[in-house]
């Protein structure tokens, strides 16, 4: 903790603009941190004026040590002196009075890494109040030299809506002690630093619903063709409004041509499961080059051939009927199928398919032999 | 989520279609001779029922449609449903809870009208105004929330891709089977 502290503090004063002025904070920064360790900024209820109390001691301190400590405590002063006078204070003064908490973002996100909300909002309560020391101890500098009024005024109404965020904050998070994880803040802190103030109970909801939103949109993303490219949540909604749109029309059409396709609404699923799993199949399908070679085992099949018209969905039982396909089955596998078996199914239906197609031809095929006109395979036989 | 809906993608497509298959045969059962129009509204009131079945009762979407076929189909249609869902469907219902949120929803319109907007503030409208389209969209959506829909909607999707790709290889081999009476 003391360590995250100087090591975001020493951040602020490399970012600052003066480079003598760097040191000199640091060393103060540290006697101020060696002196009061962080642990009574944020132990308590944490109110303001008790935090704000203790700030005020530390500055003192500060302010006494740094005069008896600093070998050349005259050049700081003038240092200090130079700062506030000069043509550009007004600006310098706002930067590092603004640095402090930005930087000491950063340094403390690049530091940690895991998120959650709880120790973000210690984080926040114990931060806020080091701010708020260092801005009183730049306005204490500023009023010792009695230069700068508005400034002030600026920095000390920022002062005391940090600490007052930090003192709401700092009531939910009272219960958890004073042992502050450095670990799980880094969430929070970027959340915050990109969208200033939002740390009540409202916005982390909001928060999280954003943030749940967005991993889902991430998952239609990647099932809607074409929306990697779109960016912004309008755009990608636009996108899977119009593919849900594509989709929806495609089924209405496909319902459509199939109505039209088909004078009756009974189909002949072995058919079209004989189309649709070999599309490639009609020009080499012609079923005399080779099928006229087993003509018993076709005629053995007929019968079962007919069961199968009867039931075409129940694959099962045209599994236990049609013992003697099996044989017939290898037979078309190795002779006449190779180019089908060449063909690589996409998924289990497609070798259901493949089944139920080498049993639905083996029928066509008997039909085809023994001149059996079934009213199902009128089509086929025309 | 990915992954586990790819996986079960063909488990999805055979029951799809099985049941896809069963809705149009009890279709066809009641009614031998169907104008094009009838027989195209089977094919889709099967397909849907059929894709939703295979959704049962886990998604709002689902419910949403075989809610929407309880309401309005009747005679082979409900038949075909109750086929395929293989339960009973509950008996219709009168609709009026969503006529007084519409009416809600409109006087809230009204009321934010002749506001300048900042950009912010037209985005966020903009994401609104698809948000609602998207819930007209998805079959129940406008009972949900944002999350949710979104969930509903990979869902959907998900569910309409499989649905159509089954047709399409179903549609395509009708196609060549014509093609090929043609030839014979």
């Amino acid at each position: 903790m003391l360590h995250c502290l100087n090591s975001s503090t020493s951040e602020n004063c490399e970012m600052s603009v003066l480079e003598r002025q760097r040191s000199r904070l640091k060393q103060q920064q540290q006697q101020l941190s060696q002196n009061h360790p962080p642990i009574p900024y944020f132990n308590g209820n944490d109110h303001l004026a008790y935090s704000g109390f203790h700030v005020d001691q530390a500055l003192s301190d500060l302010v006494l040590n740094g005069g008896a400590m600093k070998p050349d405590p005259g050049v700081e002063h003038h240092d200090f002196r130079r700062f506030m006078n000069s043509g550009s204070a007004t600006t310098d003064f706002q930067m590092s009075s603004a640095l402090p908490r930005t930087v000491s973002y950063t340094a403390a996100a690049s530091v940690n890494s895991a998120p959650g909300k709880e120790s973000c909002k210690k984080r926040k309560a114990d931060r806020s109040p080091k701010i708020a020391a260092e801005e009183k101890k730049m306005k204490g500098c500023a009023e010792e030299e009695s230069k700068i009024t508005e400034q002030n005024s600026n920095s000390k109404s920022t002062t005391t809506t940090i600490s007052t965020s930090a003192n709401k904050n700092s009531k939910g998070a009272s219960a958890n002690g004073k042992k502050a994880s450095d670990a799980p803040k880094a969430d929070y802190i970027h959340v915050r630093a990109r969208r200033g103030q939002a740390t009540d109970s409202h916005s982390l909801a909001e928060r999280v619903r954003r943030e749940k939103i967005s991993e889902r949109m991430k998952y239609l993303q990647d099932l809607v063709p074409g929306c990697n490219k779109v960016t912004g949540k309008a755009g990608m909604l636009d996108e899977i409004i119009n593919y849900v749109q594509s989709l929806q029309r495609q089924v209405e059409f496909l319902s459509m041509k199939l109505a039209a396709i088909n004078p009756r609404l009974d189909f002949d699923i072995e058919s079209y499961i004989l189309k649709e799993m070999f599309p490639a199949c009609p020009p080499a399908m012609e079923p005399d080059h080779s099928h006229l070679q087993f003509n018993t085992s076709v005629e053995e099949v007929s019968g079962s051939g007919l069961e199968m018209v009867v039931d075409p969905m129940d694959a099962t039982l045209r599994r236990t009927i049609s013992a003697p396909i099996t044989a017939q089955q290898s037979f078309l596998n190795s002779s006449s199928l190779n180019q089908i078996q060449q063909v690589t199914w996409e998924d289990e239906l497609r070798n259901l398919y493949s089944m139920e197609y080498q049993q639905g031809r083996s029928t066509f095929i008997s039909q085809q032999i023994t001149g059996f006109l079934e009213a199902n395979h009128v089509k086929l036989e025309m | 989520m990915k992954a586990r809906m790819q996986m079960s993608t063909s488990m999805v497509r055979q029951e799809f279609f099985k049941k896809w298959i069963k809705g149009m045969q009890i279709h066809s059962a009641f009614n031998k001779e169907m104008t094009i129009m009838e027989r195209k509204r089977a094919i889709k009131l099967s397909a849907d029922v059929a894709i939703a079945s295979t959704r049962s009762t886990a998604t709002q979407w689902s419910r949403a449609v075989v809610a929407g076929v309880s309401a309005s189909a009747a005679g082979a249609a409900r038949a075909a449903a109750e086929e395929i869902l293989g339960r009973k469907l509950p008996e219709r219902k009168a609709l009026a809870a969503t006529c007084s949120k519409k009416i809600v929803r409109r006087s809230r319109q009204r009321r934010s009208k002749g506001v300048v907007r900042s950009s912010a503030a037209i985005a966020e409208k903009l994401v609104r105004n698809r948000t609602r389209v998207l819930k007209g969209l998805v079959p129940g959506g406008n009972k949900l929330d944002e999350i949710s829909l979104i969930k509903e909607t990979l869902d959907y999707i998900a569910s309409l891709q499989v649905q159509v790709d089954v047709m399409r290889h179903l549609a395509a081999a009708a196609e060549s089977l014509d093609h090929q009476q043609i030839s014979f």
